[in-house]
Parts: structure tokens; sequence; C-alpha cells
């Protein structure tokens, strides 16, 4: 190579320490750069961010507290301590020699507690050597070792004598001390109750120091000591991820970014340092979900152990425009390799699911309470199971096991083949003229099975009779009678659009058309006595009059469709029945064996078969009571654990458009679930079947959050809410009002109350709220009332519907109730009011005072009453609930038009001159004047 | 449609053949290959086509994966020292038919130096910048971090590290058992085996090919074609459910490929002779059996006995070693040889003996 080589060698020296020294250079940079990658994470430059917030906080917070400090008496105390140190130096001689005594009595202490430490353990020990002896039976070492112990005690009681005596002495002298320096010591103590505050938040602003013992501390090599810039991390033992074959401890790191997700006072800082925005229900010490015990992932989801960045938590945005602004902020990435990617904000509530099961309507969440109010009154649950909620329900459609008495057959056709061509309110979904079938061939199959499904429907009908003969009445009437009495509590009404709009109520059908539709006679009895036609409905009797009945059918009656009455259905093409039906029987035969079958068959055997394969393969039974479908299973997958499901076995199709995420599948699928049929090439029993209910994305999309919710996590049962008996009793009597749409009209404990909605002018004048229920009325009065209602409040028009309430159910309301306001079944039997002398007087004089009558006028004066019948109180009411809304009514109902006589603090009585001004002892006499009346 | 024409390129199909064909033409002429001028050329065709390559955005992902950066590292390396050894081996060649005697052998070359520096001061040197280049690399490729390992939910598709995907491809063709054992066992056998076969004391410290053919053809047909090349098609050409992507497609997790393999025994005794199949096992697989003893016990001696290559092998090795060495090459040739008969028979088996968990 190079002509200064020695000999030798095959390169020059100088040449390979240069390499060498580049080499080194490189490795040194190589090295640091390590060290400074792994040194610098995102999440610490956000730790130091949140600590000149909170050392923002603190010094606003400081500001503030200085200024509340009383200057003047600040001054008036320093200078009450000058004068005190001045008089406590006056007695300086006497103070040190009080303070010398007291360090020769502590030094003898000190002594003696060595001394005593001493004897103590000698004590132990040689008890131990004379236990040993007499286990040993070694008489003479028993002697002499009892010997030495009982010396040893014997001092040891002596030293512990002298201890005591020498704390008497200490105690003594150091209260004489404090005599000493009496003044300078209650002045101190006063001068430090007022500026405690400021010297806390001085010490909690020091923390926030950027001083160099903070810089050593989170030194790179030295940080891991004991750095403050740190990850944070929770542990929820109650909660645990699926970490295959072992359930582990969830670890939560979120708190390291969200660094004052606990804290209240950070509501308005950007994110990551705002407070949880419902601090008082979650995350907040004294929630029902405390940090400390829920953690972050367990409702939100996602990656709580990754720190790393933004996106591999997966976090997920609410909108594609967040998802355009993280991109650009936080270089967010949809999130790969994560089963259960972090639910978008306004899908959090999908969280509360897997520990709040077997509920129907969970406080609080009032998206997930939407959407799972949305599946009820879709009726997904009849086709799908849906496990913890959605089981043991209801047929969502009406019986079917005497349709040939209500409707006629060519309605029927009419109307399975496009509902809402007749009603564009219609809840049952549409099987046909959908994107995935309107191939002529494929309408041409359509339209001969809805021909066998109305012919086996048909031929399976009970014969029907009507009890009631339409009369013609007064349709005006009959529209105001729906109005008023409460139907639009379950219906909305054609002609009431604007009430019925606002209600939105949904247990019942929209009532379109019924002139078009229903035979009159049937209309008649349905509403006078509607378990007469079918046994297990949840229609109610609202105990009409003959005249009110026919009213009503009159103006029913007069809502017409037209242009549906004139459609004439398909005839039935028996070479299509014929074709099903081979194609049937040739799922495990040949064509032509299945053929030969076929034609064995005779016209009408051909024909219910065909009706009830046809309404097997639509799953007609699962919604609407069918002869000869007991038993069968519904037709749809089970959603229990929807929310787990891998992504990759959810069927996109060639729907790109559609975002690739379950709950943008989920979504789209409920708007139009035949979408994925599109471009795809199915034969006619391979489509899909699911009937479009042409539902709106808001809707879908708490369907979306309550199918969500529904994951296969396994949550411990510690972590579970779990119910007491009482609580599940009364989740049992919610379901069951749930079931008959009680809260259509009601609204029991802040949840629902639909047709209230209609009375925003007047809340009085709408039902009853019913908060407390179980605490207001009595076990007995309420079982009976369930039977058969009489009006409590005679000014309402609305009434108080007789349900068809087995039993069971009733007992199911009353128990639940009374569990659901923690009261016990029977109060205290009363037979008699026991009066306090004089108490009946004071009693009198208030109930004229308070003009109790005006209101309560039933049975005291003739005019209008306003507020129900006091003679019944006794009988219907708890007395400590009469007393608790005599009390302060607007705390029980917010807007009651009972007075509050008592202040809003129930302590304060508007007429003092009875029982010298005692709110307790006035509200007692009320309340025994009250149940007098009905005893 | 350049690009479709690709993606049926790279199809096993038309890829291994020729493949093979490129092998033995670059073997054929080494003396062109192995010329700066051929790298140089080579080159500057190649850096459009990488750049081609690189701007399909499907080919991109599958490239950009931190997994894949070793294997393009690899290929690279592998380009690379093949055309090198190419081209020193046509220096000496070309030299030692002229009578020169290769470059290693020439007595400025044969000159002796210390092992401290030259040797372990270098040696520090690789190991310095060795470490530097593998940290560069950790920082800037972080280890990819998927979900927790699910035993019953397996990612799609599941493969094997880089430098098994090879084996992996032979799953395709073999049963688990040949080709997950035996086969693998035979190659580090095969490879331990080697410096007991090769008796042939030339190119000992000097490249060549023409003084050493045989061993460097079977040497570098194993590892050019049958390994390598099986990398990359595990790497970049397989998907999920192992189906075969072209490099521009995307990897549709729905792609079905029509697939439906049928044994020889099947062929046989169902299609050919339009029997049902015997019920003893050895009957019903007998034909398979006979052609795999055939290939084994049949090809050695007559290879030996009917070619002069064959008889010169055998003279030159003795018998033991040309025994051994045939049947380690043979071993290695059932790799082609199964495919192509995959590919142009759907056959799935020759022996199919799943009863006795023996597949062939």
């Amino acid at each position: 190579m190079s002509e200064n080589k020695e000999p030798g060698m095959a390169y020059s020296m100088p040449k390979l320490h240069k390499v060498m020294a580049i080499l080194s250079f490189i490795f040194f940079v190589t090295t640091v750069w390590m060290f400074l990658d792994d040194y610098i994470k995102p999440w610490k430059a956000i730790q130091i961010e949140a600590l000149q917030i909170k050392r923002q906080h603190t010094e606003d917070a400081l500001k503030a507290a200085r200024k509340d400090i009383d200057a003047k008496k600040l001054a008036e105390l320093n200078s009450s301590l000058a004068k005190g140190e001045e008089i406590v130096i006056s007695r300086k001689k006497d103070i040190e020699k009080t303070e010398k005594e007291l360090k020769v009595v502590q030094t003898k202490m000190k002594a003696q507690t060595i001394e005593n430490g001493v004897f103590n353990g000698d004590v132990s020990a040689v008890n131990f050597q004379y236990e040993t002896a007499v286990a040993n039976h070694d008489h003479k070492l028993i002697e002499k070792k009892l010997e030495e112990l009982t010396k040893l005690k014997a001092g040891f009681d002596i030293g512990k004598d002298n201890l005591k005596a020498l704390q008497a002495q200490e105690k003594e002298i150091s209260a004489k001390l404090l005599e000493l320096y009496k003044e300078v010591v209650t002045s101190q103590k006063e001068i430090k109750d007022i500026t405690m505050k400021v010297t806390l938040l001085e010490a909690a602003k020091a923390t926030t120091d950027f001083n160099p013992i903070f810089a050593l501390r989170n030194m790179p090599f030295l940080d891991y000591l004991d750095p403050t810039i740190k990850i944070q991390q929770l542990v929820i033992n109650n909660v645990t991820d699926d970490r295959y074959f072992r359930q582990v401890p969830k670890v939560d790191r979120c708190t390291t970014c969200h660094t004052f997700i606990d804290q209240p006072g950070y509501e308005k800082e950007k994110q990551p340092f705002r407070t949880h925005p419902k601090l008082d229900l979650m995350v907040g010490l004294e929630s029902k979900h405390p940090m400390k015990v829920t953690g972050c992932t367990a409702c939100h989801g996602g990656e709580g152990q990754r720190v790393t960045d933004f996106a591999s938590v997966a976090h997920t945005p609410d909108s594609p425009k967040q998802e355009q602004e993280w991109v650009k902020k936080y270089g967010w990435k949809a999130p790969h390799h994560i089963a259960s990617p972090m639910f978008s904000r306004s899908q959090t509530e999908a969280g509360c699911v897997k520990c709040h099961s077997g509920v129907e309507l969970i406080p609080g969440a009032t998206v997930l309470n939407e959407g799972r109010m949305a599946i009820e009154k879709n009726g997904c649950y009849a086709c799908h199971k849906i496990e913890g909620w959605g089981e043991n329900k209801r047929k969502p459609g009406p019986s079917l096991l005497k349709i040939a008495g209500k409707v006629d057959k060519e309605w029927f056709k009419s109307w399975v083949w496009e509902p809402k061509s007749f009603n564009k309110h219609a809840k049952m979904p549409a099987f046909f003229r959908q994107s995935n079938n309107s191939k002529p061939e494929f309408v041409r199959l359509n339209v001969t099975e809805v021909n066998a499904i109305a012919e086996y429907v048909w031929d399976k009908s009970k014969p029907y009779a009507a009890t009631e003969t339409f009369r013609p009445g007064n349709a005006e009437n009959g529209k105001k009678i729906i109005s008023e009495v409460g139907c639009l509590g379950c219906h909305g009404v054609d002609g009431l659009e604007d009430q019925s709009n606002k209600v939105k109520a949904y247990a019942g059908p929209w009532l379109s058309g019924l002139g078009s539709k229903v035979q009159p006679d049937w209309l008649v009895t349905w509403l006078k006595k509607p378990n007469h036609y079918q046994e297990d409905t949840i229609m109610p009797s609202l105990r009409l009059t003959d005249g009110e009945a026919n009213d009503i059918a009159t103006y029913l009656l007069s809502l017409r469709n037209k242009s549906f009455e004139d459609l004439k259905f398909a005839k039935f093409d028996l070479k299509a029945r014929d074709e099903l039906l081979t194609d049937y029987l040739s799922a495990f035969d040949t064509q032509a064996s299945a053929a030969a079958k076929v034609a064995k068959m005779n016209d009408r055997e051909k024909t219910l078969d065909l009706g009830k394969r046809s309404i097997g393969k639509y799953g007609c039974f699962s919604c609407h009571n069918i002869e000869g479908f007991d038993g069968f299973a519904p037709i749809g997958p089970e959603l229990t654990k929807e929310g787990s499901k891998p992504l990759t076995q959810f069927f996109f199709g060639i729907q790109h458009q559609v975002p690739h995420a379950r709950d943008g599948w989920i979504t789209a699928h409920l708007q139009n679930p035949r979408m994925w049929d599109i471009g795809i090439d199915k034969v006619f029993r391979d489509l899909n079947r699911m009937p479009n209910f042409y539902m709106n994305e808001a809707e879908a999309k708490k369907i979306t959050v309550a199918l969500l919710g529904q994951t296969s996590d396994v949550v411990p049962l510690a972590g579970r809410k779990r119910y007491s008996a009482g609580e599940a009793l009364y989740n049992d009597a919610m379901k069951v009002a749930g079931k008959y749409n009680c809260m259509g009209c009601h609204q029991i404990d802040g949840l629902r109350g639909d047709i209230l909605r209609s009375y925003a002018d007047d809340i009085n004048q709408g039902p009853p709220r019913l908060v407390g229920q179980g605490h207001r009325v009595q076990t007995d009065w309420l079982y009976h009332f369930l039977q058969s209602p009489t009006p409590i409040r005679p000014w309402l028009s609305i009434r108080m519907p007789t349900f068809n309430l087995s039993t069971e159910e009733k007992n199911k309301i009353v128990a639940g109730f009374q569990q659901g306001s923690k009261q016990p079944t029977f109060e205290e039997p009363q037979q008699v009011v026991q009066w306090e002398p004089g108490e009946r007087e004071g009693a009198v004089k208030l109930w004229n005072a308070y003009n109790c009558v005006s209101c309560h006028s039933i049975g005291f004066t003739k005019d209008t009453p306003l507020a129900p019948d006091l003679h019944k109180a006794a009988k219907r009411l708890r007395p400590s609930w009469i007393k608790l809304w005599i009390t302060n009514p607007q705390n029980i109902l917010p807007g009651t038009t009972m007075p509050s006589f008592f202040g809003d603090d129930g302590k304060t009585p508007i007429e003092p001159g009875v029982f010298g001004g005692d709110a307790e002892k006035q509200i007692n006499a009320l309340t025994k004047y009250v149940l007098e009346f009905g005893l | 449609m350049l690009r479709e024409f690709v993606n049926t390129l790279s199809d096993p199909i038309i890829s291994f053949p020729a493949i093979t064909i490129a092998f033995y033409l670059m073997l054929k002429h080494y003396k062109i290959v192995g010329t700066k001028k051929f790298a140089y050329w080579t080159t500057a065709i190649l850096i459009p086509v990488t750049v081609w390559f690189l701007a399909d955005p499907n080919f991109f992902s599958i490239i950009k994966t931190p997994d894949n950066i070793p294997i393009i590292i690899l290929l690279v390396l592998v380009g690379f020292f093949t055309w090198f050894w190419l081209y020193k081996a046509a220096e000496n060649d070309t030299r030692i038919e002229a009578g020169l005697g290769p470059i290693e052998a020439t007595p400025e070359e044969r000159e002796k130096v210390w092992t401290w520096p030259n040797l372990v001061y270098t040696e520090l040197f690789a190991m310095i910048a060795c470490t530097a280049f593998l940290v560069v690399w950790a920082i800037i490729f972080k280890a990819p971090l998927e979900e927790s390992a699910n035993p019953t939910w397996a990612p799609n598709p599941a493969k094997a590290p880089w430098y098994f995907l090879g084996l992996q491809e032979m799953l395709v063709y073999f049963d688990p058992w040949m080709a997950g054992v035996v086969l693998p066992g035979l190659i580090v056998g095969g490879l331990i085996a080697v410096p007991y076969i090769d008796t042939n004391p030339k190119g000992n410290g000097y490249y060549t090919f023409k003084e050493r053919k045989m061993a460097i053809t079977a040497f570098l047909y194993g590892w050019l074609v049958l390994w390598v090349y099986l990398i990359i098609v595990g790497v970049f050409l397989r998907g999920p459910n192992w189906t075969f992507y072209g490099p521009f497609e995307f990897w549709d997790f729905h792609k079905v490929v029509a697939s439906f393999n049928v044994n020889l025994s099947e062929i046989i005794w169902i299609k050919m002779l339009g029997v049902g199949l015997p019920k003893n096992l050895v009957l019903r697989e007998i034909f398979g059996i006979i052609l795999s003893l055939a290939y084994i016990i049949v090809i050695p001696p007559w290879f030996a006995k009917a070619t002069k290559a064959g008889r010169k092998l055998f003279l030159s090795l003795g018998a033991t070693r040309y025994h051994i060495f045939m049947f380690l090459v043979l071993m290695m040739t059932s790799l082609p040889i199964k495919m192509i008969l995959r590919w142009l028979f759907s056959l799935k088996y020759i022996v199919a003996l799943p009863e006795w968990e023996l597949n062939l």
C-alpha cells in the first residue's frame, strides 16, 4: 500500500489510528444518541408543562389566600406577640432555671429507660431458661433460675416505678415552662391559624420549583433513584386484562399525561391537563368510581399500559374532524394490532355495561340508555339474543294467532311487502324491495313467499268474534279523548302529530290509516278489552265507556290510506312456489328427487309448507306469535359479545366507504343491512335477510354504543356492580315497568316519563312523577291500585289504565318499589291516632292557617279539587312519607303545586304562632290530623 | 399493466423456473457476469427499476415493515458477494487457463504480516462499526409491538422469523414432518458432511469456478435458489392465509386462490384405472412407494453406470462418498421436483400415508 509501510505490516499504522479515531467518534455519537433517545419521551414534556400549570394555579390560589388574610388583625397579633416576647424576656431567669431542671429530669429518664431495657431483656431470657428447666424437670436448675428471675423481676418493677415518677416530674416542669411562655405561645398560635393556608400553598409552590435539586433528580443516569418526572400508574385489582389463560390486574398509566384528571380546578385547561368532566360520578375521590378503584381503561378501553406516544394507546377520535386535528397535532394513526381500541368520546358509556350487567337502564348513562330504548323500540332483541338485559322480553310485534279476525288478507300481503308504504311510522322493518333482492327474478320469488306466508298465517288463524259492535260516533270528540286520556304515552297518532312528536312514544304502533286496515267491530272490542283479542298484550284497558270507545274508533277509522287500499297484491305464482320448495328440499337431496317429492304433495300442503319455511326463513315468528313455531330459536346471531367480535369476522363486502372498525360496521349495518350484498353474486337463498329499519344515523349510533358495550371482558366479581337483594328486586320491578311501558307516562325516579314532554307548560297536569314511590304509598294500596286503579286526582284528564298484570308482576312492582326506596313492607299499623294534650287543637289551627282545603277540597268544600282527596290518604300514604312531603314537597317533586310551609330547610314554619314555631311538632300534628280522616 | 405483468411473473410457477434458468445462465456465462462492466450495467438498470418498485404503495408498505429490513440488506449483500465471487473466479480462471496461476498465488500476495495489528486491530474496527450500526438501526426502527399473544387467535399471515421463511415456504409442498424435520435435518447433516465428501484439493485459498464446477453449482443452487429465493417468496410474496400476492398486489384478506390437490394414489387408482382405492394401505400407495424408492435407490447406480459424468464422479469419490453425495443431491432436488409436480398435476402427496404419519 503506501510507502511508509513497515515490514510485516499490511497497513500503515497512522492510517489505522485515524480509522480508529473516526470509528470511536461515531461510536461515541451513537451511544449519546441512544441515551438521549431513551431519555427524551413525549410524556416528560407533558409532565413539565403540567408542573408549570400547577405552579400557575398555586400562585393564583396563593394570591387569593393572601388577599383573604385580614391585615389589620395580623398586625394586631404581631404587636401582641412582640409585647408577649417582652414579658417573657423579663422572666428570663426563671425560664433558664426551669429549662435546666427539665434537662436534668430528661437525662435521668433516658438513663432509666436504658436500665429498664436491660432488665426487660434479662427477665425474658432468664424466664426462658427457667421454663426450659421446668420442662426438663431439672430441679436444681429450677431453683437457681427461679431465684435469679425473682431478683430480676423485682429490679424491673422498681425501674418501671422510677420511670413513672420521672415522667410525672417532667410533665409538671413542662407545664411550668409553658406557663412562663404563655403570652408568646398564644399569639403564635393565632397567627398560625390565619396564615396556615398561605404557608401550605407556599410549600406546594415550592414543589414546582425548577431548582438544582429538580435537575439532579431528573438527570439522565441518576433518574432511576428518585425522579419527580416519572410514569404514574394505577393498578386496578378488581378489573383485569385478559392475557389468555390468565387474568392480570389492569395497569393504567393514563395519569402520566392526564395529570390533573382527578383534581378539581383544572376544568378549563387544554387536554391532557383537563379535569374529568364528571368528577362527581367518575374518578373523583368521593364519587362512586374513584380513580384508584376503577382506573381509566376499565371504562374507556384502550391500552392503559402504553405511554410511548399518543397513538400507541389507541385513542379513538370522535369525528373525522377530530381525526384530522389529531393527525396534525399528535401524528395520530389508526390503531393496529389492538383488539379493543378506546371508545370514542361519544361512545364511552359502552364501558358501563361490562360491570353493570342485568339492569335495564343505567342511571347517568344517557346515550347507552337511549340506545337500549331504541333496541327495545325496534325489537332487535327478538331475533338477536342479548344476554344480561335483553332476554325474557315480550315479542315486539302483535300476535298473529287470530289475525284473520282483525285485518284483510290482501291488506296483510301489501303490508308485509312494504310496511312503510302504508304507514311511514311503521316499526315493522322492510324485508322486500331492498338493494339485494330487487332483481326481477328475486322479486318474483319474494312475491311468492309473501303469498305463501299469508296463506299459512290465515290457515292457522283461529276464529275470532268481536264482542262489541261499532256504532259511529263523534270523531272530533274521539280525537280529543285520544289526546287526553293517555293513548299518546304509547302511540303516536295521525292528526295529533305535534303532541306525538313531542312524546316520541314507541311501545305501541303509530296509529295511521286504521280505516283501511282493521274491521270496525274489532277496533271497538280491542279498545274496550284488549286482552280479548290477544291474551298477552301489553295494551291496557283505559276503562272507556261505550261512547268513548266508539268516538275513538270513529276517529281512528276516519284515518285512511286510499292509495294503499287500491293496491292489489300479485297473484300466487304456483310455479315459483314449486321452484322454491324444490330448492328447499334439495338441500340434502338431488334436484330431481326434490322435484319428485314436491310433485307428490297436494296443493295445500305445498302452499303451507312454503309458508312455514318462509316464516322460518325471515324469522317472522321471532316478533309475532304464529302457530307452529313453539320452541323455534330466534334467527339472528347472538349479540351478547358483539363488542369483542374480532374485526376480521365482520363482512364488509366491497363497501369501502364504511370505516373499517366495529362501530363503523354496526352503524352502517343498522342503516342499511343489505348493503353488504351489493356487488356480490349470490343465489336467492343466500341473500342477507336482516330487514331494513330505515334507521337514521343518530339512532344507529346510539344502538352502536349499546352493542359495543356487549364485550366478552371478564370482570372479577369484586369489580362488578353487585346488586343487593333489594336492588335486584328494584331491577325486577323496573323490568316489569319497562315491559308495560309505565315510563311512557310516569317518570320513575328520574327516568323517562315520555308523555310529560307534552305537558311542558304545566307538569302537574301530566301523570304523577313517581319518586320514591315505595316510600310514598302503602303496600296493600299499591297492589290493589295496580289491579283496579281508582282516580286519585280527579282533575286530571289522563287516566291510569288497567293493565293486564299477573300477580307475580304486581308483586314485583310492589316489592321492588319498596326496596328501591329502602322501605319495609309495612309501617307501624296505625288504628287510632294518639294525640298529645293540646296537639289536636294546634293541628286544627294549622289546618286552617295553611288553608289545606283550598286545594284538597274533596269532602270539605264544593270547590273543584286541585289536590288529592285527603280522606284516602291514611289508607294510601305512609305516615313517614306524609311528614317528609309536608316538610318540603319541592324536594320530592320539583314544580309541584303543593306549597312549602316550612321554608327550604323544613325548619322555619310560616306560622310561628303554633307550638312555639316548632316545625317538627307542627308537621307531626298535621300528619296525625290527615291520618285521622281516613282511619 | 406492466405491474400486472410483474405480478404474474412473480408467481412461483413462473418465477421458480425463471430463476433456475437465470441461475444456469449465470454459471454458464460466468465470465461475462463476472466483469465490472456487467456489474455497472446491472446496477444502472436496477436502480430505476427499484425506484419504480418503491413508488408502488403496496410494495412500499411491505418493504418498510421493520421486520423486512434485514432481508433487504441480505438481498443486496447476497447479490454483491455472488457477483464479487464470480468476478474473482473469472479473473483467476482466465489466468489459470493462460498458465499464470491464481492471483492469490503471486509472490506479493503470499507475503506474511503480523496478526497484531493487521488482524486484531481491524477486527476491533469491525466490531465497533457493527455495534454503532446496530444501535442506530435499533433507534430508527423500533421493535414492532403487536397485540398480546393469543394462542387461540393466531395472526394472519403467521410468519416464521425471516431466516426460516424458506423452510416455511417448503410447507406449501411438503408434509410438516418432511419440511419441518427431515429436510432441515438433512441440510444441517449435509453441510457437516461436505468436507468429508469433497475430495477435490483444488480451489484452496483462491477463487475459482472452473476447478470446482460441480461442488459450487450444487451448493449455490441450494443456497441461492432453494434458500434465498424461497425466503424472498416467503417474505414479500406470501400474504394472509399464505396466499401468493404479487409485489404490487394489495394484501386483501379475502383473496381466494383455487387449489384442490390430489394424492398420487387417487390419480392412479381412481382417475386412471377407474377403480376404488384398495383397502390395504401399502397396496393403495404402492405406486408412490415404488417411485420414491426408485428415485432414491435406482438413480445413483444407474447414474454411475450409464453416464460418463456419473462414472467419473463414482471413480473420483469412491462408492461410499458417491452414494452419500447422491443421496443428499437427490433430497435437495426433491424440492423442485415436488414443486413442479404440484403445479403441473395439483399433486398433493406422492405417498400419502397419514395413518402412519408418513406423507411424501
